[in-house]
């Protein structure tokens, strides 16, 4: 087991090298570089201040090694070996330097605005994915007790109705039934304004007995409640999409769990009803589940994307689409690269603990 | 056959019927008794129908601006001796009708080629790997397997953000290159799916006797793949592209809603969808409702017809 961990571990590393490598070079696929735009906007930008601005950045280096020929107004100097932009960033990367924010917030290190803004993220998912387990597993399970019921074709047919709203659309929707209509739920942003502080730096007071934010202390609760009050809604959208998926996979996991011997056996030795389900039943279905749940990660993420923009929620995705409209390329790789490590470790975790909750699976 | 029963005329007819009916035909038979499919296909016949035939339909062109009626809301009366607005008008007084329906077209155009290359690529990705095997397949199939844990969403804006920076595609590709550059991405994150499942289809029918025999009678590789390989795979191909045809749509409007996808004027749901969230509070309802409501319903009516052609074409159901 610990040999398989260590070589999906290395495998991981490998492929996060391939995938980071493929973001660089889509980042700066751009032939004219950031700045071509600039010179369309203004025509008194010269080629030789965009010349001057590149070599700035480091932009002028090629992105791989090979040759690097540096040109100094019309001059041309002797030609040198550069071991490239990629390897260069590479290495900053492990050594903890993600460079600085270009427009975004410039001059602010990316670890650093990345490291506030993934709270937000983590909260946002963490919550939906938590609401649409809590109510999928039940209905699907229920769904699939009492197959072609009257309940059973509801669950499907909801999962198809589901499936078929993207969260752009129920987002806005909710937005103006139950924030604007109803005036429930605040209609984006995470704190009620005029307020100090908000739900992720009260947990992290919480955390921290109260040394990350001390001018916090004993307004946490109040500051959690308002913090929930507001992602409340963005959770709900985005777990109502995903809820669909889950229930349905709950409900053919668990048709597929009720044809196994074990459960004949359970009901012949006199198990009850409810045991057998829960017990026999659940357990078994949360093998494939648990799989899944890895393998979502990336359509979940996804969805927290559109739904931190929607409700301007300042999580990693609105960050990303921020520094994507104003050509902020550090931010750009460090979101990227977040994400991608997100996908394959979470993929990774899936694999490691369908061996361990489910005995059967050995690993070679 | 045996002497001893002789089956009664009637019986002779449908099984002689049964028999001279192909593959299709009992596919076609199958999914008419699918209800949902069925209202599934007829709701997008309609809406496909209704946006060829835009110019013809839409009361207004979707561009016209009357900045004196903004955001107004349904039935309401247009300009004097002119139809009225139906779904009402957006921010800049265009007609929502109109632009639903010039909007449909982008949309079903986009996801019809997107879905139709997503198939071509990943065929011929998925058949070779499956056919050659050895190290094209497993470096093709490893290829596949990283593209599928790259992701998606971030690297699309990305990527057609890079794409449509580069000056030189945009003067050559002309006024929809958006169109163009979106259909692209899509495409380049999109055939994974397909390759798979035809790798897989392939795998399992490379063995078998009817491929053997091709080969001994003299056939090529570029023959086996298009003539026996790819057609035997058509009815999981079938399903896969149905159903990844809503998802390229969903796909297309969350670009174009998000501001990388299909750029203004050019109308589709997704950036009705986007201009709908710059209204008042107020009228969010009425402006966002209808763009997205065609949204779901052409997903749903595709999604559905997936489910149908899925239990249609299902190989375990043959007999």
């Amino acid at each position: 087991m610990s040999s398989y961990i260590a070589r999906r571990l290395i495998q991981s590393v490998i492929l996060l090298f391939f995938v980071s490598l493929l973001i660089y070079l889509i980042i700066n696929l751009v032939p004219g570089g950031p700045f071509d735009l600039l010179r369309q906007a203004n025509p008194r930008i010269t080629q030789s201040h965009i010349d001057r601005l590149n070599a700035l950045l480091d932009l002028d280096k090629p992105i791989l090694p090979g040759k690097y020929c540096p040109q100094i107004g019309d001059e041309q100097q002797p030609c040198r070996f550069d071991q490239g932009r990629y390897i260069r960033w590479l290495v900053k990367v492990f050594r903890g330097d993600w460079g600085t924010s270009w427009t975004v917030k410039t001059g602010m290190a990316v670890t650093e605005l990345i490291g506030i803004r993934l709270g937000y993220t983590f909260l946002l998912m963490g919550l939906s994915l938590s609401i649409s387990l809590l109510i999928a597993i039940p209905l699907g399970i229920y769904s699939a007790v009492k197959q072609y019921s009257f309940a059973d074709y509801l669950v499907t047919s909801m999962a198809f109705f589901g499936q078929s709203m993207p969260t752009f659309w129920t987002g806005l929707m909710a937005i103006a039934i139950f924030a604007v209509g109803l005036d429930w739920f605040p209609t984006g942003g995470v704190r009620t304004a005029g307020l100090e502080g908000d739900i992720i730096e009260a947990l992290g007071n919480v955390i921290t007995f109260g040394r990350s934010h001390p001018e916090l202390n004993g307004k946490e609760l109040m500051l959690i409640y308002d913090g929930l009050h507001h992602v409340a809604l963005p959770a709900l959208v985005l777990a109502f999409f995903n809820l669909a998926g889950w229930s349905r996979y709950t409900r053919s996991a668990m048709l597929e769990v009720m044809r196994q011997d074990y459960m004949r056996t359970a009901r012949a030795k006199g198990c009850s009803n409810r045991v057998m389900i829960i017990k026999h039943g659940l357990r078994n279905t949360m093998i494939p589940l648990i799989t899944l749940i890895g393998l979502a990660i990336p359509a979940l993420f996804g969805g927290a994307l559109i739904t931190e923009t929607i409700f301007s929620w300042p999580g990693m995705g609105r960050l990303l689409i921020d520094s994507i409209a104003n050509v902020d390329w550090p931010i750009v790789q460090g979101v990227l690269v977040i994400s991608a490590g997100l996908v394959i470790f979470s993929n990774l975790f899936a694999d490691v603990m369908y061996g361990l909750v489910d005995p059967r699976v050995q690993y070679k | 056959m045996s002497s001893i029963a002789v089956p009664a005329l009637d019986q002779v007819i449908v099984n002689k019927r049964e028999k001279s009916a192909g593959q299709w035909t009992l596919a076609w038979r199958r999914l008419r008794r699918h209800k949902l499919a069925m209202v599934g296909l007829v709701i997008l016949t309609i809406i496909t129908l209704a946006s060829i035939a835009a110019p013809m339909l839409a009361p207004y062109p979707y561009e016209e601006i009357n900045l004196y009626n903004s955001y107004a809301p349904a039935l309401s009366p247009g300009d004097p001796g002119r139809p009225m607005h139906y779904l009402g008008t957006d921010r800049l007084g265009r007609d929502m009708f109109s632009r639903l329906l010039y909007a449909g077209r982008i949309s079903l155009l986009v996801a019809l080629s997107v879905t139709l290359f997503t198939v071509i690529s990943g065929a011929i990705v998925g058949a070779v790997a499956g056919s050659y095997g050895g190290g094209i397949e497993s470096s093709l199939m490893r290829f596949t397997d990283v593209m599928l844990t790259l992701p998606q969403l971030p690297l699309l804006l990305v990527l057609s953000s890079s794409l449509r920076q580069f000056s030189q595609l945009q003067m050559f590709l002309g006024s929809n290159f958006s169109v163009i550059i979106i259909i692209f991405v899509l495409v380049v994150f999109g055939w994974m799916g397909v390759a798979r499942l035809v790798h897989g289809s392939v795998l399992s029918l490379r063995g078998q006797e009817f491929i053997q025999a091709t080969r001994a009678m003299g056939a090529g590789d570029t023959h086996i793949i298009l003539k026996h390989l790819i057609p035997n795979s058509f009815a999981p191909i079938i399903v896969a592209a149905t159903l990844g045809f809503g998802g390229v749509i969903i796909a297309e409007s969350a670009l174009s809603f998000l501001g990388f996808g299909v750029m203004p004027p050019v109308p589709t749901w997704g950036n009705m969808l986007n201009e709908a969230r710059a209204a008042p509070l107020q009228d969010l309802f009425t402006q966002a409702l209808f763009p997205g409501f065609f949204i779901f319903v052409t997903v749903l009516s595709v999604n559905f017809i997936g489910d149908g052609l899925r239990d249609a074409l299902d190989p375990r159901l043959k007999m």
